[in-house]
């Protein structure tokens, strides 16, 4: 009886107190949404993290040890001294999770192959973002609901591409040049949609959207824009068209890249902040190419881009408005008056259902509007995602 | 392979040298009706080990590092308390064994039997957490998620066998040297144990910052010992030895390690002289902090 009692008062004695020093686990759906986790890779050399800046508050590390030996994890201060959380026994091959409730500071964090040394060292740089970074419950939902419908869009999007791709390179492949050169834009639009994520894959986008003008040296041109070239082939200067063969080898590479793609696609899960970027990015994408036609410098088809980034920019928003309306209404009000004036302003162009007039056919007063456009609503948008992180 | 091998070993010397030294104990004084309870203990602490580290993996809240070390570090300085409590308790006990006083040493064992459930309690759990949370990382690696690899698990499993197996050869060992040698042997080793214990616990507690100090190291031989070798492994799982030891920990232990010897030996030899005397004055010394 005496022991029974004495082993219980133990269990309690350890748990209680530990229970109440929980914190929330990895798994939970709010890490996912702000950037709050970083991953950490500890090789036998190298301590990579995913992220060199995070917001302030609850951080989850997930550590893996890709290495040999066995490692640690530690989060020093930024006097490279104090601990401020760590993880042990890391073995070969394991992930562990660490969690840190961390203030706005600059930290250390070290991987110790081998549980020795001082180890691989690098730099955090922890921002504020206003008390504890949590979202209340209301907020949260809407963050989550936003991530969900975001991430539906892009799978949806990249399952268009792939499938109109397949069509394309079908025509494009049997030498159907007319069907081709309709598909062309009409196909694209999926791609330019979604063109941020498409990018995050630094191994695909330069296979797949390289332009002439933007080859490395060395750099194999393939993938859209090479097919573009060779569809609308230039007039002012020798051009050797593609054979057969050479035609069927470009279409191949890009559907496998396209499938490539989708596939990953299908894995990716998206956060507050990844949204609110991206949408920002796609407004640099129109800034940078679109709206001065060197996307499509061969097929002139640049608004149907154009139109598709602004798309992909207002899904985002659109997504991330109810929490933006409780964070920061004016902001909210400011953005979308910007989307619906850039829209009606491109909306002149517009030919047919879904179709847009070739780029040349704009006058420099006319491109000088739209970039006016661009930059009214790049500038209010490039504050969205601080706004609805915070 | 091996590295998950390794840590599965020392965490499993960590947790079965004393229990396997008082599992000799009790057979050997002939009390084995009491090793159903130090079982218990074991069980007790590998079920809430497990259970509590699935509960922090898997569920829904995860545990903050300051509170992981501290549970480490509270446990093990409550540990060192009960093993050093369980050194004193056989030395006198042995005395009482070697003369004709079993009536004593039920009365003794009935007080000791709570404390041994304890006392395994602790010496597996203090470390258990920590353990089952490495174990429920593998088991997710060869689960396949993020990883899909059972090696680490295999590996580990291996090494906590490897320990249990080194735990019973030790035991075996152990029952067969007579009764002196074995108390003053297993009594000398406890000590070194807890010793041990101690520092690592107080360690514990540095990096969680309840205690300072953690980075006046007073040696640092990790060049020479790697924390990740074998015999790195083997003097950490059995002495808790740290190759990058801190003044605090080199302090306690030394002086940890000088009061208790002290007092163990001071027994033992009064144990060995012939007794005239009734037991009582014999209790005295040791319970006093002379």
């Amino acid at each position: 009886m005496k022991n029974r009692r004495l082993a219980a008062a133990l269990v309690a004695g350890v748990s209680l107190p530990a229970l109440a020093a929980c914190t929330d686990n990895s798994s939970s759906s709010s890490d996912a949404t702000d950037g709050r986790t970083i991953a950490v890779t500890s090789s036998s050399d190298a301590c990579d993290l995913s992220s060199d800046t995070a917001p302030s508050g609850r951080l989850v590390f997930t550590i893996k040890n890709t290495g040999q030996e066995v490692t640690e994890f530690y989060l020093y201060a930024a006097d490279g001294k104090r601990i401020v959380a760590e993880v042990e026994n890391i073995g070969p091959g394991l992930s562990r999770t660490l969690v840190v409730n961390a203030d706005a500071a600059t930290y250390v964090p070290a991987c110790k192959p081998g549980m020795k040394g001082t180890g691989i060292r690098s730099e955090l740089t922890v921002t504020e973002s206003g008390g504890s970074g949590k979202a209340s419950a209301a907020v949260q939902e809407q963050v989550d609901q936003a991530n969900a419908a975001y991430r539906e869009y892009v799978e949806d999007e990249s399952g268009q591409l792939l499938a109109g791709t397949r069509r394309f390179v079908a025509a494009y492949t049997s030498g159907d040049d007319a069907r081709a050169r309709t598909l062309y834009p009409t196909v694209r639009v999926h791609w330019e949609r979604i063109e941020p994520v498409a990018e995050s894959f630094g191994d695909l986008d330069p296979k797949m959207d390289a332009r002439e003008a933007d080859l490395e040296a060395g750099q194999k041109w393939t993938g859209w824009h090479r097919i573009e070239k060779d569809l609308w082939p230039p007039s002012d200067q020798p051009y050797t068209a593609l054979t057969k063969a050479e035609r069927a080898t470009y279409a191949d590479q890009l559907l496998a890249d396209t499938e490539t793609l989708h596939g990953r696609i299908g894995k990716l899960t998206f956060t507050v902040d990844q949204i609110g970027n991206g949408a920002k990015s796609l407004l640099d994408e129109v800034a940078t190419g679109k709206v001065t036609g060197e996307e499509e410098i061969w097929s002139h088809t640049d608004l149907y881009d154009f139109q598709a980034n602004i798309d992909g920019a207002r899904v985002a928003f659109e997504g991330l408005r109810p929490v933006l309306k409780q964070k920061d209404p004016a902001l909210e009000s400011e953005i979308a008056d910007r989307f619906t004036a850039l829209e009606s302003m491109l909306a002149q162009y517009r030919v047919g259902a879904d179709g847009f007039v070739s780029y040349e056919k704009l006058d420099t007063t006319q491109v000088k509007q739209l970039s006016d456009a661009v930059n009214a609503l790049s500038e209010p948008l490039s504050k969205l995602t601080a706004a609805v992180t915070l | 392979m091996l590295a998950n091998y390794l840590i599965g070993l020392r965490e499993g010397l960590e947790a079965t040298l004393v229990v396997v030294i008082l599992v000799a104990y009790l057979v050997k004084s002939d009390r084995r009706e009491l090793l159903p309870r130090v079982w218990g203990g074991v069980a007790l602490a590998v079920a809430v080990s497990l259970a509590f580290g699935a509960l922090l993996t898997f569920g829904p809240r995860g545990l903050s590092f300051e509170a992981q070390e501290t549970i480490g570090g509270v446990l093990s300085i409550v540990a060192v308390g009960f093993v050093t409590w369980m050194v004193m308790w056989m030395a006198r006990s042995a005395r009482s064994l070697s003369g004709d006083l079993k009536g004593r040493v039920d009365v003794a064992a009935a007080a000791g039997g709570a404390s041994l459930v304890l006392v395994a309690m602790l010496a597996v759990g203090r470390e258990g957490l920590e353990t089952a949370l490495f174990l429920w990382a593998a088991t997710q690696a060869a689960a396949g998620t993020g990883g899909s690899t059972a090696g680490p698990l295999l590996g580990a499993a291996l090494g906590l066998g490897t320990a249990v197996l080194l735990g019973y050869l030790f035991y075996r060992g152990a029952v067969k040297i007579n009764l002196a040698k074995f108390f003053t042997w297993t009594g000398a080793i406890l000590i070194l144990v807890a010793a041990g214990v101690l520092g690592y616990g107080l360690h514990d507690l540095q990096e969680a910052r309840v205690l300072p100090g953690l980075d006046s190291l007073a040696f640092d031989v990790s060049n020479v010992i790697a924390p990740g070798s074998w015999i790195g492994t083997i003097l950490k799982g059995t002495l808790n030895f740290s190759p990058a030891t801190t003044w605090l920990q080199a302090v306690a232990w030394v002086l940890y390690v000088g009061v208790t010897m002290t007092l163990f030996f001071r027994q033992i030899r009064r144990n060995n002289r012939p007794s005239t005397a009734p037991t009582a004055p014999a209790r005295t010394p040791a319970g006093s902090p002379s």
